[in-house]
């Protein structure tokens, strides 16, 4: 026999993305690419009224247009609704509530007759009074947006822990600040798009860029007064999703109506500047936070109020508050604290998910109010979060087990590696010096889940591993690939557990008919989750392999292992067959023969909220503490991120190349976050469409970064993986604010820092003190 | 409208097109001639996804005329590979991890094509501007400016 | 959306260019980096005829001739930064180019077309305004191609608009070789060096000698309909000693000189801010020459 094959290990090496080959060279078709025979291209016109009436809708000049094929309205619908509260039918009657609304969807031979006949389209509106601010819509005698909606409260979240009045009495220092966050969107480079397509038993097939493909059934049916199962799901390839194909949105069962009144195939696509104003924003809120601290810097309480903006209708933005209050109650060692949140209808966009989904929000007031009361009991800011970090074995009051927990490890670490205090106190000193330029460094720091979060019936996913004649493994995931380089990880864990080459493994993930449920990438599960049911279906295929090993040898199924293609003595690694023989073996035994084809369904050790949003949500939770070291250009008010360093407890590295690439753009979208990102609307509507004035962040711009990565295995992850890839869009903005104020001594609660606002802040300082003199 | 038939040279191959004036050299690769590597993005010249090479100079397809390349030559992103192996500044785009959606690749490899044409062997400084007007919402750049590194070196 | 053009039409001298705008309705293309831009935006073209005037050979590349330099309105963005006339004659212009949105777009768009956009943002237009530049207009008249100069500083009347008639072709610009001595400055703000339409831009111009200008030029982007000459400013800062005093009242003048507006990209208070700095900045440097 050969030579003996060392034990070797996948897990914490670079594995390339098994689809990046074909995105290199143009060979991958997007979903935007595909054309489907006889296919219609199809577009929405929609409200130019912030909230309107609907008089009339004229469509009759549009169907006359050469190559109109169909024209729809809400009179053709179920006008059932879409969304997490299923408050958004997918084209709207008699009123608009922003001017995103739909109105109408046409479905033409080509795009030119589409666009013609969208602009032939003549609708009557009456203009109601619009309301834009949440406060506003609450208020007594404010219009109601929505019948069932007394007082245009959406949804609301209510969670207190301990007595914050007596709290607020052992203080003795109490911050009282109110933050507003602004809205930002994903940008995604793909812009949406989705074919609907029905076969002749009247069964209907989605190719979408969804990142949920099973609920996605369920949540599309209703509109479509379709049963789930009449629904197949197939995800080609997407420009990026980072949250915002977690929900179904109108356009999709718009495209369904059309296909079903055309018989035809129908591609319905977003132009950019829908996908700027018609696609699901980051949620904006307002805070109102109260916070105490005793003079020897332990906490004392936090109490927040969160006011968010819902919009015309509902997605998943008005449920952030859910992420919100674990990190306001669960973020350092809070004694007593309380959220509220009321989430109010206005005329304006309304949010969906976002990669960080309300931590991003959350982390900006906290990390920023954790330098505000250390500088008021004169402490430095690493001590005092090192004093008030939890440590392994502590529960947040919300019950989070921070079983394991390196919160204090990540501080010290980034600490340490940017040589924080030296640093901070050098800059400080320099506040009020001459020069036109000012450095400064800040910390932020927070904790998310990391092990699924518990938010539906099941947070599972299943896998099926087929393995054939020749030790080629089939791998069908529930877990859907956006991007974000699960198909690597995956293909590595698998990989892994039957010892046999990444390129013998072949992932399949893209087809509802083909692949076992699946939750959805979201909540930094997916390395997780699917992660841990890929291992243990590979672990049935090991297992049922070394038993047909041990049965056709003398030795023990115990003693042997898989390595390198073959099956080996585990002691000294003499090989004792080859894999693919042992499975024509298997595949060929007359009477007792056996394919290796195994599943498993994981659903993790976590629980669902109770009462009073109590409860161990996630199988595992991770900290992070960031450093952004920043020049100010106090003339311009241009701050510069020079350097960002960030410290994440990862529980254990998969895929070397993958976990930095989820860190570096995950960083970029907290970075935008923070300096340039922001929607500008007025009056309902969206100003910078456009990526000449919707700023996100280009290769001039981006930092030096530089990781590290505490490796302790998670006893439930994958590995001891953990999921990572939200504390990186997280962390950043607060961390950057921090550092700008320890530049030049302003604070801002309302992001993003850019050069206009922060001149002006500069500016105000410099003539306060004037005046003062 | 009357359309207007050009001749142009496409990845190496003479192509008779029949074009409208106000088609764009996006559509009409997309469209006409069934190259969907470059995309249609930002639509403004602002994201790069659409770059293509003409005539040796990197250039945003989708502001670019059709009728304008009337026996002029195009090089697309399909149109870099001469073997089965990937072209070498393709390959490092995969070996560094510079694509997760991969939307921005077509137009990223296009314009580090480019730059390497250009210089050789790019500074930092020459790497971030060349790709100034290259956007990409994943991967933070970075892995994109190894990649353009290890292209480099060839 | 694709604008429907009846005809297209690619010239290969003024003469046959200038004719084609003669005979009305005719949008003329040359880099094609605005027009595609604001023809999709708005659905429709300006003429039923698609010229291009791309292939007009005679119109690309700087020459000097004497004491005069002539851009040809085909010059790329990408010529401006590599071509060594521009660099033994005006830098400035080099400089400028090097901050001009990105790659792509200096390797498509020329000189002409930056100037015909007559955005009151156009970064190309600032520095050729400090060099006093003079831009050609060329049309078809009594069969012939006719010619008329007109000085840059007089050829914006408003956003998007000129002198130029619908029946003239910018066929080139030119200005005076700058006397020794000359310096010139270009500066736009913002966290990206060059993919950004200027909030303000800022181009200062003149002899310097012992930290003071004389025949000073000041030129302002994206504080009035037009790009501006300062002419206030010009003479405040003509033959003044730069120090910090005399800096900060030359500041004064221009604040008062400028009127911006507030939009999406910035408000009208901090682009006077800007005004203020950026001029600040760029005479500091040449008090230092």
């Amino acid at each position: 026999m050969s030579e003996a094959i060392e034990k070797t290990t996948l897990i914490g090496k670079s594995i390339t993305k098994p689809d990046a080959p074909d995105k290199s060279n143009g060979r991958t078709r997007y979903i935007n690419d595909m054309v489907l025979p006889r296919m219609l291209v199809a577009k929405i016109k929609r409200s130019d009224r912030a909230h309107a009436k609907v008089l009339s809708i004229d469509t009759s000049k549009a169907a006359a247009v050469p190559g109109i094929q169909a024209i729809v309205t809400a009179d053709d619908t179920p006008m059932v609704g879409v969304g997490v509260t299923k408050d958004n039918p997918p084209l709207k009657k008699d009123i608009v509530l922003s001017m995103r609304d739909e109105l109408v969807a046409v479905a033409g031979e080509t795009e030119e007759a589409v666009d013609k006949a969208l602009a032939l389209i003549e609708i009557e509106y009456e203009d109601l009074p619009a309301i834009f601010d949440p406060a506003e819509a609450l208020e007594e005698g404010a219009h109601q947006m929505h019948d069932d909606k007394p007082g245009n409260l959406s949804l609301g979240y209510q969670t207190v822990h301990g007595d914050i009045k007596q709290a607020e009495k052992n203080s003795d220092h109490v911050l009282d600040e109110v933050y507003d966050v602004h809205y930002v969107t994903h940008v995604c480079m793909g812009p949406g798009c989705v074919i609907a397509d029905f076969d002749t038993h009247g069964k209907l097939t989605m190719y979408t860029q969804t990142q949920y493909p099973y609920n996605y059934k369920m949540d599309l049916a209703p509109s479509l007064g379709m049963h789930p199962g009449d629904i197949r799901v197939i995800q080609p390839p997407v420009g990026g999703a980072f949250g915002s194909k977690l929900d179904v949105y109108p356009f999709e069962p718009i495209a369904v109506f059309l296909a079903k009144k055309t018989r035809r195939p129908v591609k319905l696509f977003f132009s950019r500047e829908e996908e700027f104003s018609a696609s699901p924003t980051r949620q904006p809120a307002r805070f109102h936070i109260r916070a105490g601290v005793k003079n020897d810097g332990t906490l004392t309480f936090r109490d927040v109020d969160a006011l968010l903006n819902n919009g015309s209708h509902t997605s998943w933005g008005a449920t952030t508050p859910f992420v919100m209050m674990r990190t306001f109650t669960g973020h350092f060692r809070v004694p007593d604290v309380e959220f509220r949140s009321r989430a109010a209808y206005t005329n304006m966009p309304y949010a969906g998910s976002f990669r960080g989904y309300g931590n991003v929000q959350a982390t900006y007031v906290t990390a920023t109010v954790m330098d505000k009361l250390a500088e008021a009991v004169n402490m430095d800011p690493i001590s005092f979060r090192l004093m008030n970090a939890q440590k392994a074995g502590e529960v947040t009051p919300q019950n989070s087990k921070l079983e394991e927990c390196f919160l204090g490890e990540c501080i010290e670490t980034v600490a340490e590696k940017t040589n924080f205090l030296e640093q901070y106190n050098a800059f400080k000193a320099e506040q009020d010096s001459p020069g036109r330029y000012k450095k400064g460094i800040g910390i932020a720091t927070s904790f998310h889940n990391a092990g699924g979060a518990k938010i539906h019936k099941s947070d599972g996913c299943g896998t099926v591993i087929m393995l054939d004649d020749y030790a080629r493994a089939t791998v069908i995931t529930g877990a859907s690939e956006i991007g974000q380089g699960i198909d690597a990880v995956l293909t590595q864990i698998v990989a892994e557990e039957l010892g046999i080459p990444t390129e013998s493994i072949t992932l399949v993930n893209n087809d509802s008919a083909i692949g076992p449920w699946d939750v959805g990438v979201h909540a930094s599960r997916t390395t997780f989750i699917a992660g841990n049911s890929a291992k243990r279906a590979a672990r049935k295929a090991r297992d049922q392999i070394l038993d047909a090993a041990a049965q056709r040898s003398n030795v023990a199924a115990e003693e042997l292992d898989l390595r390198g293609g073959s099956v080996v003595q585990n002691d000294n690694g003499v090989p004792v067959m080859k894999i693919d023989s042992l499975l024509r073996k298997m595949h060929f035994a007359g009477e007792d023969a056996e394919l290796v084809i195994t599943h498993d369904y994981y659903e993790p050790p976590s629980e669902p909220e109770g009462d009073n949003h109590v409860g161990d949500i996630s199988a595992a939770y991770s900290h992070g503490a960031y450093v952004a070291e920043v020049t100010v250009d106090t003339w311009t008010g241009v701050v510069k991120l020079n350097k960002m360093t960030a410290v994440q407890d990862v529980g254990r590295v998969v895929n070397k190349l993958g976990i930095e690439g989820q860190m570096e753009g995950g960083i970029a979208f907290g970075i935008g976050y923070g300096l340039t990102e922001e929607m500008i609307i007025e009056d309902g509507e969206v100003k910078n469409p456009n990526f000449r004035d919707y700023k996100v962040m280009t290769a001039p711009e981006a930092p030096e970064l530089e990781f590290h990565f505490i490796e302790n295995d998670d006893p439930d992850g994958p590995f001891g993986a953990k999921g990572i890839a939200e504390l990186p869009t997280i962390i950043p903005a607060p961390a950057i604010a921090n550092a700008v104020y320890n530049a030049i001594g302003i604070r801002f609660n309302n992001p993003p820092l850019t050069p206009e606002k922060v001149a002006r802040a500069i500016v105000e300082k410099q003539a306060a003190k004037v005046a003062a003199e | 409208m009357s359309e207007v038939n050009i001749t142009l040279t496409v990845n190496g191959e003479k192509r008779h097109v029949s074009v409208a004036p106000g088609l764009s050299v996006l559509n009409m690769l997309r469209d006409k001639l069934d190259l969907t590597g470059a995309k249609l993005v930002c639509g403004e010249g602002e994201c790069g996804a659409c770059t293509v090479i003409v005539d040796g100079t990197s250039v945003n397809s989708c502001l670019m005329y059709a009728v304008e390349l009337d026996g002029r030559e195009v090089t697309t992103v399909e149109g870099l590979q001469t073997s089965e192996k990937l072209d070498p500044v393709q390959q490092a785009f995969v070996d560094k991890g510079a694509i997760q959606c991969g939307y921005c690749t077509p137009g990223m490899v296009m314009q580090t094509t480019h730059l390497l044409k250009q210089t050789g062997k790019p500074t930092e400084e020459q790497i971030r501007r060349g790709l100034e007007g290259n956007v990409c919402r994943c991967t933070g750049y970075t892995k994109i400016f190894e990649a353009v590194n290890q292209a480099a070196e060839g | 959306m694709m604008i429907e053009y009846e005809e297209y039409l690619a010239a290969t001298s003024v003469a046959e260019a200038t004719q084609a705008l003669a005979n009305g309705n005719v949008t003329v293309v040359a880099g094609g980096t605005d027009l595609m831009v604001q023809t999709a935006a708005s659905g429709r073209g300006v003429g039923t005829t698609l010229l291009n005037v791309r292939r007009i050979a005679d119109l690309r590349g700087v020459t000097v001739d004497g004491g005069r330099v002539t851009i040809g309105a085909l010059t790329t963005i990408t010529d401006m930064l590599t071509d060594g006339v521009v660099a033994d004659t005006a830098p400035v212009l080099a400089e400028t180019a090097d901050r001009f949105a990105s790659n792509q777009i200096r390797n498509m768009a020329t000189v002409g077309g930056n100037i015909c956009n007559a955005s009151p943002a156009g970064d190309m237009i600032i520095p050729l305004m400090v060099l006093d530049a003079d831009v050609e207009l060329s049309s078809w008249v009594d069969g012939a191609v006719a010619t008329r100069t007109v000085a840059l500083n007089e050829f914006f009347t408003g956003p998007g608009k000129s002198v130029k008639t619908a029946n003239e072709l910018l066929t080139s610009v030119s200005f005076n070789r700058p006397a020794e001595g000359f310096v010139g400055q270009f500066g736009k703000t913002g966290p990206r060096p060059a993919l950004e339409i200027s909030m303000v831009s800022v181009g200062v111009g003149g002899v310097a000698s012992n930290g003071s200008l004389t025949n000073a030029r000041v030129v302002y982007g994206a504080v009035a309909p037009t790009p501006i000459r300062a002419s206030k400013t010009e003479a405040a800062l003509e033959g003044t000693s730069l120090d910090d005093a005399s800096i900060q009242s030359v500041l004064d003048v221009a604040d008062s000189e400028v009127n911006p507006i507030s939009d999406v990209r910035a408000s009208d208070w901090y682009r006077r801010h800007l005004v203020r700095v950026m001029t600040q900045e760029v005479l500091e440097s040449v008090a230092n020459v």
